[in-house]
């Protein structure tokens, strides 16, 4: 039964790994493009709803605001920063001679950028852990003998069916269509007619709600926020990605749950201290062994960077 | 000197050397986003014989090179197997496991850290960095230097042309290595103590940084870069209270505002970067630059005698 | 009839069940200047790729001087006499144009001594002597120290063969050396390739300008769909109906032929 409630807890814990790879993995696939900025529209978004909330509008223009007004103001305002990362990123992209390195160009665009939120955000609120004034977390169920904290559940649900959602976009859609096109030749895109300055963002968009809906959940559920929330999430989130498969979002899914399940029991047999190593050394032993992880194609992002 | 510039002056000549470990990889067209790693396994390997066996700096230090250099040489045969983004990952991953390693260590201090009985002022760095410098100027004019920045251009011809790519990897992966393995070396014996904490992401983050926006294609880049940013937050010092103030109260925040002193020097860092891809993406120092600056000394050369 | 230098045997390549090269077989006399031509498509450059093991071919044999090569990696193929030039431009931008043609020396200078001795630090090397003397000698003397990337189109592709050449080969590659220059400049190729093949060298050269394929082989292999259609002397290669069909077409033919006859 313990077992078994651990199971339960890593779940719980891994839907937000989920959510953020999958994020991760959007930009990869469609783009090629590991974005660093990722983790930090993730904790800009647990950060913004807990200022609104707890302190109101800037300029002192209104009180705190209710719990779930702030949450959704800080979901958009992840969209917004994600829209000014692409602006800085790809917009101004020309690879200029093809070689190894100088297509990283926005890989370290985004490294600037993670420096420069993060940091913004150390500055405007302080470096300490913050508490969140949401929905009372203690909520418990319990089902069958497991005991399941209801924002969990919601939470689980919700990720679950966004990433369906999701994957029904790209499927289906026009949208999805122009962007799985991009996906596979961005040039032969470009001559097929798909707008590709046009459609760009929409992975920016995605990935922006993506991360701001991940950084709320995380609010409501564990009532903290700092502004180091990103980076732990971050690189758990990275870890599942490569897990799964680079580009594959349900790989992204099943990725972040496997990290979210060692992570617990890890923790659990060994201790705190041991996860940090238990995480990165599985990435690193799939990254040999089977580079293209559980579900990805092998192409993606093996080309020049 | 003042203990304040003789710190500033360690730190520099310690991200020199921190910042030609990465550059030499990068140089190849690897990029290592791992380098926070190899300095951590130079500092405890330092600190831990220094703590230990109290061995002089003459003695730690290339031990620290040597452990670095090896680790480096093992890694690089796997990882350098990866690309593009897969090869970012797997430099990060090795960090941070590395970075693990040592935390569940109690013979290396574990979350405590280990204090460094052996402490160089900042001549000691300052001499290294400067023949740090002159090795890879060196390296960089030779024949293996040329073949690293022919297999950056272009990996397939440089195999047709004869070039063994997957040595001239893991060579300059591995005595990267080594170089951030005595900038971690000089670290422990600058500041006396080391804790794991001091080896994370963002060091690895900064001083790839240093490297790209410095330019990779000449060895005037790292030099250009490490002391660019390291001498930028020390000039920003004295401006910045009142830009500080300024911008908390554009939060809405009154009254007085503490934040880390760091947080600055990184927004500037991270707007530096933006701004650098948008409008010179192959960094500061490019060769067409350093071609460019070399006829036109000697046209003054010859101006002068002319005029003479 | 010399023996050949380069003599392939049944070779066959296809990526993802499309025939590319289909049971080519032909020798490339010792000393001679032999085109290797053929309409865009026809496998010309696949075949280059294939004879410097940058692929390995599904079946057949690449014989170098009589000894089969088809194992020995793509690195050390250069190593045993041949060089060659590629169709799009693939210098290394960032060097200078100097270093591109001291890295085309790679293959003779492996071993850790000639790897670390410095190319031009304190004075000049016989490295760098001898690749400015091969730069000079094309004409190209007064480009040394420019970075590729800010050169003009004609003076690279002139580059990419001195690069070839400074590996001293036997025999010599190039694919499309003519392409994109203008008359005159070809006319400079010519004669330089002349000299070099008047040297010893031997040459195969992919190349679409006929005129200059004329007036440099005077042997010619033409490919078409990977499959060889012609293996002759150069001045015969129009009067050829295998040929005549595959570039103007199989109703054209037979007037074309009768048109050549005409004119000859």
């Amino acid at each position: 039964m313990l077992l078994l409630q651990q199971l339960v807890n890593s779940v719980m814990l891994g839907s937000v790994y989920v959510t953020v790879a999958v994020a991760f993995t959007l930009t990869i696939g469609i783009l090629n493009f590991l974005n660093f900025t990722i983790p930090t529209l993730f904790m800009l978004a647990g950060m913004i709803g807990w200022a609104l909330a707890e302190r109101g509008l800037p300029f002192g223009l209104s009180g705190p605001l209710p719990w779930p007004l702030a949450l959704l103001v800080a979901v958009a305002v992840a969209i917004l920063a994600s829209l000014v990362v692409e602006r800085f990123t790809f917009r101004y992209l020309k690879a200029r001679y093809g070689d190894a390195t100088e297509h990283a160009i926005p890989l370290v665009s985004s490294l600037g950028f993670l420096l420069i939120i993060e940091n913004l955000v150390r500055i405007a609120y302080g470096t300490d852990s913050q508490r969140f004034p949401g929905p009372e977390a203690n909520l418990t169920v319990e089902i069958g003998g497991l005991f399941v904290r209801l924002p969990q559940i919601v939470s689980l649900v919700a990720v679950l069916a966004i990433v369906a959602a999701l994957s029904l976009l790209l499927k289906r859609s026009r949208i999805g269509r122009g962007l799985r096109a991009i996906a596979e030749n961005p040039d032969a895109a470009t001559i097929l007619g798909v707008d590709v300055n046009r459609i760009v963002p929409v992975v920016f968009v995605l990935t922006g709600l993506l991360c701001g809906l991940a950084g709320v959940l995380f609010a409501i559920n564990y009532g903290e926020v700092s502004p180091a929330m990103g980076d732990d999430v971050g690189t758990k989130a990275i870890a599942g990605m490569v897990v799964g498969g680079l580009g594959s979002i349900w790989g992204a899914v099943a990725g972040g749950l496997i990290v979210g399940l060692t992570e617990t029991m890890t923790i659990n047999y060994f201790g705190a201290d041991t996860v940090q190593v238990a995480v990165w050394g599985l990435l690193l032993l799939v990254l040999f062994v089977r580079p293209q992880g559980l579900f990805g194609h092998n192409a993606i992002g093996k080309g020049k960077l | 000197m003042g203990g304040y510039w003789s710190g500033i002056l360690s730190i520099l000549a310690i991200n020199v050397i921190f910042a030609y470990g990465i550059f030499l990889p990068v140089a190849t067209g690897q990029l290592n986003l791992g380098g926070a790693g190899f300095q951590a396994l130079g500092a405890y390997v330092a600190a831990y014989l220094s703590y230990n066996y109290d061995w002089p700096v003459g003695a730690t230090l290339p031990l620290a090179i040597l452990v670095a250099g090896v680790v480096g040489f093992l890694v690089a045969f796997p990882i350098l197997r990866l690309r593009g983004v897969y090869l970012v990952l797997g430099t990060f991953a090795f960090a941070e496991v590395v970075a693990g390693l040592i935390l569940n260590s109690e013979t290396l201090g574990g979350a405590m850290g280990l204090p460094v009985p052996a402490f160089v002022d900042y001549g000691v760095p300052i001499v290294l960095a400067a023949l740090v410098t002159l090795f890879v100027f060196f390296l960089m004019s030779t024949r293996f230097g040329l073949v690293m920045r022919a297999v950056h251009d272009d990996e397939v011809v440089s195999d047709l042309m004869g070039v063994d790519i997957r040595g001239v990897k893991v060579a300059a992966f591995a005595i990267g290595a080594g170089l951030c393995g005595l900038a971690g070396g000089l670290y422990a014996h600058t500041f006396t103590y080391v804790e794991i904490q001091a080896f994370n992401a963002l060091v690895s983050i900064n001083v790839l940084l240093f490297v790209l926006l410095g330019g990779t294609q000449t060895a005037f880049g790292p030099l250009f870069g490490a002391a660019f940013f390291t001498l930028l937050p020390e000039a920003l010092r004295i401006l910045l209270p009142d830009l500080q103030q300024a911008v908390a109260s554009l939060f809405g925040i009154k009254g007085e505002v503490r934040a880390p002193d760091d947080s600055w020097r990184f927004v500037i860092l991270g707007l530096v970067t933006v701004l650098m891809m948008v409008f010179r993406p192959e960094g500061l120092v490019t060769r067409p630059l350093t071609e460019k600056l070399r006829p036109r000394r000697r046209a003054r050369l010859a101006g002068g005698e002319v005029a003479a | 009839m010399t023996a050949p230098i380069l003599s392939l045997d049944g070779v066959s390549k296809s990526f993802g069940g499309l025939d590319v090269i289909s049971n080519v077989g032909f020798d490339v006399a010792a000393g001679g200047r032999t085109a290797l031509i053929g309409p865009n498509g026809a496998g010309k450059t696949t075949l280059f790729n294939l004879i410097f093991g940058v692929y390995r071919q599904d079946s057949g044999a690449i014989r170098l001087e009589g000894r089969d090569i088809s194992t020995v990696p793509s690195r050390r193929r250069i190593g045993l006499g041949m060089a060659r030039s590629f169709q799009n431009i693939r210098l290394m931008p960032h060097l200078s144009v100097i270093e591109n043609i001291m890295l085309g020396q790679q293959a003779r200078a492996n071993g850790l001594g000639a790897m670390l001795t410095p190319l031009s630090l304190f004075g000049r090397t016989k490295w760098r002597v001898e690749a400015e003397a091969l730069l000079a000698s094309m004409g190209l003397g007064t480009y040394p120290c420019e970075v590729v990337a800010t050169l003009p189109y004609g003076i690279r592709k002139k580059i990419e063969v001195v690069r070839a050449l400074a590996a001293s080969p036997k025999l010599l590659l190039l694919d499309e050396p003519a392409a994109g220059l203008n008359p005159s400049e070809t006319a400079n190729l010519r004669d330089f390739l002349v000299e070099i093949a008047d040297g010893g060298v031997t040459l195969l050269v992919v190349e679409h300008d006929m005129g200059f394929v004329r007036s440099l082989c005077d042997h010619a292999v033409v490919l078409n769909f990977g499959r060889k259609i012609y293996d002759g002397p150069t001045a015969r290669v129009q009067d050829d109906p295998d040929v005549l069909e595959a570039y103007l077409g199989p109703r054209h033919a037979p007037a074309a032929a009768g048109e050549g006859a005409h004119a000859a």
